[in-house]
């Protein structure tokens, strides 16, 4: 059995990782994985929780923010998708429409 | 005749509206229970006139269907007076008592909560101060007789007043709706049975004043007259609400009730001391000085006339102004020392009296010298109001020193001139606006036949429809109202037998009854009245015959006719009721009911002929010799010598071959006898000027505002723009310059976005664990 400390250490290199990556690649499809990278260091976060209090609550959660997850991701692309269609681009740092 | 007729069937409208409370009769409803009806209903009604009134302007139904309203209005009126007559006959017949709703409507109910060293409890939940309920006594029955009564007949004069006047097309139904509107505000006062609820309804009816008088907004001088008012009454109201604070700091609470079951004992059983109380009151008084339009406050009310004249004769002669009448006398219980007031308020009363003799003197004294009709009737009501002032004044002296039943019997003579003026004047008003209304017509038919009415309107300028010089010889013209004018004139006067000789002479008796018992102060009110009964008698005669006796002075008083039915029956159902009507009440006890002597208007178990012979001897033939002596001196001044003295200036034979109907005939043919029509003789005094000038109080006034106010005026507006709106500028400039450097990170980039996000993150992150650390 893997000590509940060793998986939340995982989870935080992980986050680490995506959040590195989510600011510093252009490529939105890049990013969108870093995201999803986070998210699943967060559930590991849930999972190791389940494991020290020795409850089901932390699982139940996991399983929610996968779902969750998963419904993100097709509208993260459909969003990724129709920048592409009008800006003819996916990099980050020429759609800067937020800013006007 | 056709379309005359068809007139009337507008009058089918008013059926439904007249038809709920006798209903409500027939069902076996009880009338206190249905007493919300009278202000409840033009509260709903007034909007609506207002909004429909937007909707369908100009539209054919809405102007001679519903005369843009009026009829709506008049059919709302209408269901007052039913339910108020009603509410009246339950008074009279069933309880003769003071009464309340068992359950006031509660609007502003708290919890009263105590402290009890360490911390609040609740002592009283749900505790409802001022709930709005109703107080009946024969005060507040006979002003809801006088508003609800002639609320309606005002408002079917203004029907046929306002829907043919050529000045305002279109605009009517701003009128009606903001005549209902004061409606509510008159009937409300008087129902109310809390002084916070009187001060509401009060407010209500300031306003309407305002935006009545300033109904035709686009003349400078009405917009000046409304803002004038407006302001002058605001000066009293002020005082009001701080005597009103003072009541409720005394007793705890304003209700009618709570104030008047002990005025002697205050909040938590603790002696009411006499001065402050009498503070308090006096700041009452000042309120109803400045409604009642009374010396020093008095500038306003000639300036109201501006309004149209249905207006003048509702709210500046018949109820508005009665109100301040109606807040004194409704001190009487604090002061009754012999039903448990508190002693030693003397000088309330004496002030009282003081300013109304005061201002009953002053405004005759530049009656005199008007020659615009309404200026002179306005003059009038001030100084007929003043009487009533005076007599409460002395009735409030006579209460606090105990003489509990002379008191009594002022005071009721002074609301019965109330009730004998409102009616009187109310006519008198509208005898006048239809005069000045067939003047303007007759002026315009002459004048501009055939001219397009943008010329018309530059030309009304130049012809004043309202000043008496352009009039004269009207008798034969216009019988019915020369017959109402002569009734109501003799009533203000105090013509034996008709109106308010019964009161007057109640009053001026009883002032100086008050002065032989003690009153040593009341010398001067007592001597300005009987002074002013004689004055009365030469300015509303002199009135009468400058309108309606001598020859015409102007060509167009051949044209002038009567007017339409809508004006002349108001005229004709007030001509009765003043001529029989201040008769009747005074043979039936008016007086000791209105004092609350008697619980019900009756003959004392006399027959009628027996009590009208009573009161005639009594009226002419007072047991006290020295009284007997005031009202002779009384009746010769205000009968004799004024009317004798106005017909040898301002009277003269009709033109030949004019005859006027029977009932004035006497008056225009006794006025040929002594006229010389020597109109301008004592015009050019200086005295005369200074009365022209109306004794340079409003000169007066506005030198103090343009010393006073006006610097500071200037003051707070340089103060405005430099300091509070500077600093605001500052703020804002440093402001811009401020976001131009923030606007810098914002750079559109989601990456930077996400950046900044992760460091606040994990900056509030690192401060919480630093903190918990």
């Amino acid at each position: 059995m893997i000590a509940a400390s060793w998986i939340a250490g995982l989870g935080v290199i992980l986050f680490g990782i995506g959040l590195v990556g989510a600011f510093s690649r252009k490529n939105a499809i890049v990013v969108l994985m870093c995201i999803e990278v986070m998210l699943n260091a967060a559930n590991l976060n849930f999972v190791a929780g389940a494991l020290h209090h020795g409850s089901v609550d932390g699982w139940v959660f996991a399983a929610i923010a996968i779902a969750i997850a998963a419904a993100e991701v097709a509208i993260g692309l459909a969003i990724l998708l129709s920048l592409y269609s009008t800006q003819e681009t996916i990099s980050l740092d020429e759609a800067t429409l937020l800013k006007h | 005749m056709g379309e005359s007729k068809q007139e009337w069937d507008r009058l089918l409208l008013l059926i439904p509206f007249l038809a709920v409370v006798p209903y409500l009769i027939i069902q076996g409803e009880s009338a206190p229970d249905w007493a919300w009806l009278i202000v409840a209903v033009p509260f709903i009604i007034s909007p609506i006139i207002a909004i429909a009134g937007q909707i369908w302007n100009g539209h054919d139904t809405w102007v001679n269907r519903l005369k843009e309203g009026g009829i709506i209005a008049l059919g709302a009126l209408g269901l007052s007076l039913s339910a108020g007559l009603w509410l009246i006959y339950d008074y009279l017949t069933t309880q003769p008592s003071k009464r309340f709703t068992p359950d006031p409507w509660s609007w502003l109910s708290f919890d009263v909560l105590t402290y009890n060293g360490e911390g609040w409890s609740v002592a009283a939940s749900g505790f409802d101060f001022f709930g709005l309920g109703l107080y009946l006594d024969a005060l507040s029955i006979m002003l809801l007789f006088v508003a609800t009564f002639l609320c309606f007949l005002i408002c079917w004069f203004a029907v046929g007043y306002m829907t043919t006047d050529p000045i305002n097309d279109n605009s009517n139904h701003r009128f009606f709706a903001e005549f209902v509107l004061f409606s509510i505000g008159m009937f409300g006062m008087v129902l109310a049975d809390n002084f916070l609820w009187l001060f509401i309804f009060w407010e209500i009816m300031g306003l309407c004043s305002y935006l009545l008088i300033g109904f035709y907004y686009w003349k400078k001088s009405a917009a000046y007259a409304a803002k004038k008012a407006f302001l002058t009454t605001r000066v009293g109201d002020v005082f009001l609400l701080i005597g009103l604070l003072m009541l409720y700091d005394i007793y705890g609470s304003l209700d009618f009730s709570v104030v008047f079951d002990d005025p002697s004992t205050g909040v938590g059983g603790a002696v009411v001391s006499a001065a402050k109380l009498q503070t308090a009151l006096l700041m009452l008084f000042i309120g109803a000085v400045g409604k009642s339009a009374q010396f020093p406050l008095h500038v306003w009310l000639p300036d109201a006339m501006e309004g149209p004249t249905p207006v003048s004769a509702l709210i500046h002669a018949a109820t508005m102004v009665n109100a301040g009448l109606y807040l004194v006398a409704r001190m009487v219980p604090f002061v009754d020392v012999a039903n448990g007031g508190v002693a030693g308020m003397e000088d309330l009363g004496l002030i009282v009296a003081w300013i109304g003799g005061i201002t009953a003197f002053m405004a005759a004294a530049i009656a005199f010298v008007q020659n615009d009709i309404k200026k002179v009737l306005a003059y009038s009501t001030m100084s007929q109001l003043a009487y009533i002032f005076t007599g409460l004044g002395a009735a409030l002296w006579l209460f606090n020193t105990g003489n509990h039943e002379a008191g009594a019997l002022v005071f009721g003579g002074a609301l019965f001139h109330l009730f004998n003026h409102a009616m009187a004047k109310g006519m008198l008003f509208m005898a006048s606006g239809s005069v000045i209304h067939e003047v303007h017509h007759a002026h315009d038919h002459l004048h501009h036949e055939g001219d397009d009415s943008e010329h018309d309107h530059a030309s009304h300028h130049d012809f004043d429809a309202q000043d008496m010089r352009n009039m004269g010889g009207l008798a034969s013209k216009m019988p019915v109202t020369a017959t109402a004018m002569m009734l109501g004139s003799m009533s203000i006067i105090g013509i034996p037998l008709i109106g308010g000789f019964w009161s007057k002479e109640v009053i001026i008796g009883k002032t100086w009854y008050a002065y032989f018992h003690g009153a040593d102060a009341l010398l001067g009110p007592a001597l300005l009245i009987l002074a002013t009964a004689g004055m009365t008698g030469f300015y509303m005669s002199r009135m009468w015959f400058m309108t309606f006796a001598g020859e015409p002075r102007n060509e167009l008083v051949e044209h002038v006719h009567e007017a339409t039915p809508w004006i002349k029956t108001p005229l004709i159902v007030l001509s009765i009721m003043t001529a029989l009507g201040g008769f009747g009440l005074a043979v039936y006890g008016a007086v000791e009911f209105l004092s609350a002597e008697a619980d019900y208007l009756s003959l004392h178990g006399h027959t009628l002929l027996e009590q009208i012979i009573h009161e005639v001897e009594h009226a002419f033939l007072p047991e006290d010799m020295q009284l007997r002596y005031v009202g002779w001196v009384t009746i010769l001044l205000a009968f004799i010598i004024g009317p004798i003295m106005a017909a040898r200036i301002y009277g003269g034979a009709l033109k030949e071959g004019e005859q006027a109907i029977p009932l004035v005939h006497w008056l225009t043919s006794l006025s040929g006898k002594f006229g010389s029509q020597n109109v301008d003789d004592l015009a050019n005094s200086e005295l005369a000027e200074a009365l022209q000038q109306r004794l340079y109080f409003d000169d007066l006034y506005e030198g103090i505002l343009a010393r006073t106010i006006v610097p500071f005026a200037a003051f707070a507006a340089w103060f405005d723009a430099n300091v509070i709106d500077g600093a605001i500028k500052q703020i804002e400039s440093k402001s811009v310059l401020g976001s131009i450097q923030i606007r810098r990170v914002t750079t559109g980039s989601a990456r930077d976005y996400i950046l900044m996000a992760a460091i606040g993150t994990l900056s509030i992150f690192a401060l919480i664990w630093g903190v918990n650390a």
